[in-house]
């Protein structure tokens, strides 16, 4: 019985010793740069949002089906956990996501290393990029013709592109819907900010690609937190000072950070 | 049946020392896990090759046992295979109404109790990993390899009488031990990437300590046995950490002896799992934690020296990861050879 003790013993040893992890690239330490990315995962009330499918009725016992849900989003920040705010370039700062051709995804390449705890960004185009007159807008103002997101060059951008059908108590018959809201050349400006702290840093440095995931709630459009608008009372909301500045606010409420995937080290 | 006729030939413990050696060496060495290069698809996730997306850990139990225990709560001296099977699915997306991933975690285990001297025994654990998960779009995954091996001491505070005899008062026992898991299996990323269940994994990746306890009580042809467990776990060569797992199961048994050579052992139980917060880099991961809490019923068949047993387990009350992951049931089926 003692060789039986002894081999096991020895046995374990062995197995103790042959085991230890060969994995070694525990980067913890962040250096160089590293690419963030954003995936705007749009949802209603909860659920996906799957374009050309009723949703569940909302507080207004409004049932809306979107058929279209674009909008613009720009100057992305990161705070950085001692504060220091890093600016992603404003040149190459516009981005659209569209539910249609199922562009959730912005890229931010070359993030200085570190660790941040907050992301901020902006929905819509800001006054000072929009007098940078047409030329100023690059490529942005080719894309944003292309996806549904400008009215003309007088009139603006088009911050937010919602559209589809709704009925309500009073609508029974499936009626078409249209929220396009913007700046409305300088006069009326839309263009909101968020800021948005992250349920845990996001990591970035040479070889650290991390991802921050966004879950987008499209039915806070129509009811915020503060303002309810009824499509059953106007269903085509565009140029309107009053609703207008009230859909930008609501759509600024619609984000939210789900998770964040932290990269390793290669 | 020709694992019997290989325990068979080995009629003495040198041999199955041997044996024992052999086939630890060989599974440990036979390490050459094929790296699984399967592209994860992921309709409501854009995902990073590296990237990996945690949550609770049930690799934890599919290596070791979890609430199934060390041992069979009715043998202290034995080695044998065991086999555990697990379905779960997860939430493939963030919303409400994400579709479902189907996982199913397939377990065999080298598994024994040695009893070193009268006072003291050891268990070993050596599990094989084959895992695979099908997601909404019909797309599938296969992971296998040697998973994490367990070693633990037991020093028996209170004897134990065998099985076998029929005691005329209540004969308790209680054993306290402890041990160590360790980091053979493979935690790859990557296999993280598709899934919200992090535990899509052959190991996880660190050395982790158990604490455990059994207690129980046999009188005449009846018994309680209970399990209490305690996993601590450190963080990972990846910089993750598994939550910290309480196991725990109580067991009451009845054994019918047919004949000489036959006896049958139902048994019905209740278990129960708890999952602490995992830290990805120091930091809590959100919706990581969780709790499982399960009926079983089981029958261990003992001809001579051989014990067949077969276990079913189903949820009674569960919350993993915040619902994003759901246990469907826990099937076990162990040979074992007394000796």
């Amino acid at each position: 019985m003692k060789t039986f003790i002894y081999s096991l013993l020895a046995l374990s040893t062995f197995l103790i010793f042959s085991c230890s992890s060969d994995d070694t690239d525990n980067s913890e330490e962040l250096t160089g740069s590293g690419e963030v990315s954003l995936t705007f995962d749009n949802g209603f009330n909860g659920n996906d949002l799957v374009l050309g499918t009723a949703n569940g009725a909302n507080t207004n016992g409004e049932s809306i089906t979107v058929t279209r849900f674009n909008y613009i989003v720009s100057n992305f920040r990161l705070v950085n956990k001692d504060g220091v705010e890093y600016t992603f370039p404003k040149d190459q700062g516009y981005f659209i996501i569209n539910q249609e051709e199922e562009s959730d995804e912005v890229a931010l390449p070359e993030i200085p290393a570190g660790e941040y705890t907050t992301l901020k960004f902006g929905v819509g185009v800001d006054q000072e990029k929009y007098l940078q007159g047409a030329e100023g807008q690059g490529d942005f103002l080719t894309l944003a013709e292309e996806n549904n997101m400008m009215w003309s060059w007088q009139a603006g951008y088009k911050f937010l592109n919602f559209e589809g059908t709704f009925t309500s108590e009073t609508v029974t018959e499936s009626t078409d819907f249209k929220v396009h809201m913007g700046s409305h050349g300088s006069s009326l400006d839309n263009y909101k900010e968020v800021s948005l702290s992250l349920p845990m840093n996001v990591r970035v440095g040479d070889g650290v690609d991390s991802n921050i995931h966004l879950k987008i709630d499209a039915s806070k459009i129509l009811v915020g937190a503060t303002t309810s608008i009824k499509l059953t009372e106007k269903s085509v909301i565009m140029v309107d000072e009053v609703k207008s500045p009230q859909i930008a606010v609501n759509t600024s409420q619609m984000f939210a950070v789900d998770h964040i995937h932290n990269g390793g080290g290669h | 049946m020709k694992l019997i006729s290989t325990i068979n030939a080995l009629q003495n413990t040198k041999h199955l020392i041997l044996f024992l050696a052999v086939l630890f060496s060989t599974i440990v060495h036979g390490n050459g896990i094929p790296k699984n290069n399967w592209p994860v698809k992921c309709p409501d996730h854009t995902h990073y090759e590296d990237l990996f997306y945690d949550f609770c850990d049930t690799c934890g139990c599919g290596s070791s046992g979890g609430s199934m225990g060390y041992g069979t709560g009715l043998n202290n001296n034995f080695f044998g295979l065991r086999y555990i099977g697990q379905e779960y699915r997860s939430r493939d997306g963030i919303f409400a109404d994400s579709p479902w991933i189907q996982e199913n975690f397939n377990t065999l285990q080298a598994w024994g109790n040695f009893a070193l001297t009268k006072k003291t025994l050891l268990n070993i654990i050596v599990p094989y990993q084959f895992h695979n998960r099908s997601f909404p779009d019909n797309t599938s995954q296969e992971i296998n390899g040697l998973g994490d091996i367990s070693i633990l001491g037991f020093y028996n505070v209170l004897p134990v009488t065998p099985d076998s005899i029929i005691s005329i008062t209540p004969e308790h026992y209680i054993q306290i031990g402890g041990g160590i898991k360790m980091p053979t299996g493979k935690y790859d990323k990557a296999n993280n990437t598709g899934s919200v269940n992090p535990s899509f994994q052959v190991g996880n990746g660190s050395w982790d300590y158990i604490f455990a306890m059994n207690y129980g009580f046999t009188y005449r042809n009846w018994g309680i046995s209970t399990l209490l467990n305690y996993n601590l776990k450190t963080k990972n060569p990846k910089g993750y950490q598994f939550g910290n797992q309480l196991n725990y199961g109580v067991n009451a048994f009845k054994t019918y002896y047919v004949s000489n050579s036959l006896a049958l052992t139902p048994q019905l139980g209740l278990a129960g799992e708890s999952y602490g917060t995992n830290k990805e880099f120091d930091m809590k991961v959100a919706n990581s934690k969780g709790s499982v809490f399960l009926g079983k019923i089981s029958l261990e068949a003992t001809y001579n020296q051989y014990s067949l047993g077969l276990i079913g387990m189903l949820p009674m009350d569960q919350n993993l990861n915040n619902n994003k992951v759901e246990l469907k049931n826990r099937v076990s089926v162990y040979l074992n050879m007394n000796l």
